[in-house]
């Protein structure tokens, strides 16, 4: 079975999938790029944004490869390979083919106990229960960015909100992850019982500090080329240390 | 002389070309308009979306036919009924809460590409912060899709080669001892998110990061639900800024009115 998952012609559907999405991706990109030089944006900012945005991604990315590599053994290469390059997310990828697996009665996700319809049932739910984000794109963006806009430029006299509200909205999406470190050291093993893994709050903490040097470093000593590799450089030593905790 | 005439005459045709350049590109520019460019936007976000969605759906059904198996729909209900309702509820909130962050362009191409809370959504913030563009204007719209359009690229592309070297690669990203460095990729992540927006915001911070944690502490379960906790957390922060931006606003009208007073 795992032969003809990572058969030829799976590779070919794949990969020619994820290159229709990469070529969107380009045209995207070219078309925001000219846009933002026609509108009087500097292109050095337009180019810092693009190389911030990639030496930012590579890290996580190499985290996802893992996610392609953890479903490789049950699902194949090709398949995973879609799903995670495309559309899907590392935390939601494993969790559904897991209940799918359920739901298609070969108990847990494993390639002994994979058929083919199995297989392709399991395909079907992976894209069917993550798409719902690109319908509501399809059917509501334009109305409601339209919207946002309008309502944007309506209170521009004065008022910025809108600017404090995804800040807002960011600093509590933040919360909620560094406040889940710290209840899972506390009471991952018991309420209160300081038992918890403690890893991923220091690895945030060594994360937080590297992230200061490097904020210091391109601010105060003029080193302003560091703030394209500054989160990536800060999640690599972050990352560092927790090999050294093992 | 007369080669000297020449070569003012050269350096002045250049420069008058040059100028005739600029003309016809400050044209270009002139003739941008950012309403074409969002319905150009939506046009393409549209037409993508819909050719990946029958692909990503289509697909299952391509390989039905070529491992001589078609989906089992009932089990596929069952399935999506189990699991599908939580993921179509998230997904909604996702798309209430993220396509403001991201604007139309961006928007689109994160919903086609994934990976949003962990990728996209830190990395359009933070293309955002270097660049400093307010959220609702069309620079931060350009610097958004920028952001994501190149971090789709990148993601495909180390997916790709991963791929490609998965048999050489497998040993070292599998090794024991690099485990623990990437199963805390996203704690890394968060940690230098952490310090960029809490030095700045304080103040906003303290709450619902306080709140969150007693949350997490009493009840340990929710830290695998971690992903929907942003929804209060990142309301309740919302809801502090925007007290936070009344008052500043009362006491900038208490002033300007005391001051006319003055007068």
């Amino acid at each position: 079975m795992l032969q003809k998952l990572n058969s030829p012609f799976m590779y070919l559907v794949c990969g020619l999938i994820i290159l229709f999405v990469a070529i969107v991706c380009l045209v995207f990109l070219v078309r925001s790029y000219r846009a933002g030089k026609a509108m009087g944006m500097d292109p050095k900012v337009l180019k810092r944004a693009i190389t911030s945005s990639a030496t930012f991604t590579v890290l996580p990315a190499v985290g996802i490869l893992l996610g392609v590599i953890a479903l490789s053994g049950s699902l194949g290469t090709p398949w995973p390979w879609l799903r995670l390059s495309v559309i899907g997310a590392l935390h939601y990828e494993t969790q559904v083919a897991e209940a799918a697996s359920e739901a298609v009665g070969i108990g847990s996700l494993s390639i002994t106990h994979m058929t083919p319809k199995a297989f392709t049932t399991i395909a079907l739910l992976m894209s069917v229960c993550i798409m719902w984000g690109m319908i509501l794109s399809i059917l509501f963006n334009k109305r409601y960015t339209g919207r946002l806009r309008k309502r944007d430029s309506q209170k521009r006299n004065g008022s910025d909100f809108g600017d404090s509200a995804m800040t807002a909205m960011f600093v509590g999406l933040v919360s909620a992850y560094i406040g889940s470190y710290i209840g899972n050291l506390v009471s991952g093993r018991g309420n209160f019982s300081f038992r918890g893994n403690p890893v991923p709050l220091i690895v945030a903490g060594v994360s937080a500090v590297a992230m200061g040097l490097f904020t210091f470093l391109s601010e105060k000593k003029g080193l302003r080329w560091l703030e394209n590799f500054s989160v990536a450089g800060s999640m690599l030593i972050g990352m560092a240390a927790a090999v050294f905790l093992g | 002389m007369r080669m000297q005439e020449n070569g003012n005459n050269i350096t002045k045709n250049s420069s008058i070309q040059k100028k005739k350049q600029k003309n016809t590109s400050d044209r270009k520019d002139s003739a941008f308009s950012v309403e074409q460019y969002n319905m150009g936007t939506h046009r393409i976000g549209r037409i993508s979306s819909i050719i990946t969605l029958v692909l990503l759906v289509g697909a299952p059904f391509l390989i039905g036919i070529y491992l001589h198996a078609m989906p089992d729909l009932s089990a596929a209900a069952k399935g999506f009924l189990s699991v599908g309702l939580i993921w179509t509820v998230s997904s909604v909130v996702e798309f209430l809460v993220y396509t403001p962050m991201l604007g139309s362009g961006g928007g689109y191409l994160a919903f086609i590409t994934g990976n949003l809370i962990n990728m996209k959504i830190p990395c359009a913030m933070n293309a955002r912060d270097i660049a400093g563009t307010k959220a609702g204007t069309t620079e931060n719209e350009i610097i958004s899709t920028l952001s994501i359009a190149t971090s789709s690229l990148v993601t495909i592309a180390v997916l790709a080669l991963g791929v490609l070297l998965l048999q050489p690669l497998q040993p070292v990203l599998q090794s024991q001892t690099l485990a623990p460095a990437f199963e805390n990729v996203v704690p890394a992540l968060f940690g230098a998110m952490a310090w960029q927006y809490y030095r700045r915001n304080l103040r906003l911070a303290v709450i619902p990061l306080a709140v969150m944690t007693v949350l997490f502490i009493l009840v340990p379960s929710l830290t695998a639900q971690t992903s929907m906790m942003i929804l209060p957390s990142g309301a309740l922060s919302i809801l502090l800024a925007w007290l936070e931006y009344r008052k500043k606003k009362t006491e900038i009208h208490k002033s300007t009115s005391e001051g006319r007073n003055m007068k």
